[in-house]
């Protein structure tokens, strides 16, 4: 069965992008190896990445899962 | 567009024809109107629009998901309409003194099968809609 989108998962991606300097979804979506779109649903809150995906983008942004992504309960 | 929007698009479009063409030719041409479900061979061009080119990148883990769901959806959906039609089918023919006309058949087939891949086409469609904006 397909992974469900968490709803009370949120992340910080659009506002990390935009302290960096050139990091347009483009870029980023190149440096973590999916579509822009993907990177768009993400930031939208309408796709989930894999936990493989959510590290990799982590590692650009050089900080840690939890401070990118954080799920609300 | 991405690659497998192509691709939805195509099952959605091809299959919608396919339908279309058959019912509109069958008051001419009767039970051969079925052929018109030849058309349904063009969904085998849909791998060309999956092919590499460079360094892009063709399809991702989101794809992936989006493909996943819409096949339960689409093969979901010809799952319960064959055995729907089937059951009506063996229901009506118990009351009747004649077999049930392989052509008949045939068309119910071609029908899940078209329905099948325009309900799969819908549902890629309906997931990739508003992912496209850039910032």
């Amino acid at each position: 069965m397909p992974r469900k989108a968490e709803s009370n998962l949120t992340n910080c991606v659009r506002d990390l992008r935009g302290s960096v300097d050139g990091m347009t979804q483009q870029v980023l979506a190149d440096a973590v190896g999916v579509t822009r779109q993907t990177i768009v649903a993400m930031e939208t809150g309408t796709y989930t990445p894999s936990l493989a995906l959510a590290i990799r983008i982590a590692r650009v942004f050089d900080r840690g899962v939890e401070d990118v992504f954080k799920l609300d309960e | 567009m991405k690659a497998q929007e192509k691709v939805a698009w195509t099952e959605l479009v091809v299959s919608v024809v396919a339908v279309v063409v058959v019912v509109a030719l069958y008051p001419w041409l009767g039970g051969a109107a079925a052929g018109g479900f030849c058309l349904l061979g063009l969904l085998g061009i849909t791998p060309l629009f999956m092919r590499n080119r460079g360094n892009e990148i063709v399809a991702d883990e989101r794809d992936q998901q989006i493909e996943l769901r819409s096949s339960w959806f689409g093969f979901g959906t010809g799952w319960v309409l064959m055995m729907v039609s089937l059951a009506a089918v063996t229901i009506w023919h118990s009351n009747q003194q004649f077999d049930v006309s392989p052509a008949l058949l045939n068309v119910m087939i071609w029908i899940q099968f078209a329905f099948c891949y325009a309900v799969k086409g819908a549902t890629s469609l309906m997931q990739y809609r508003g992912s496209q904006r850039a910032t």
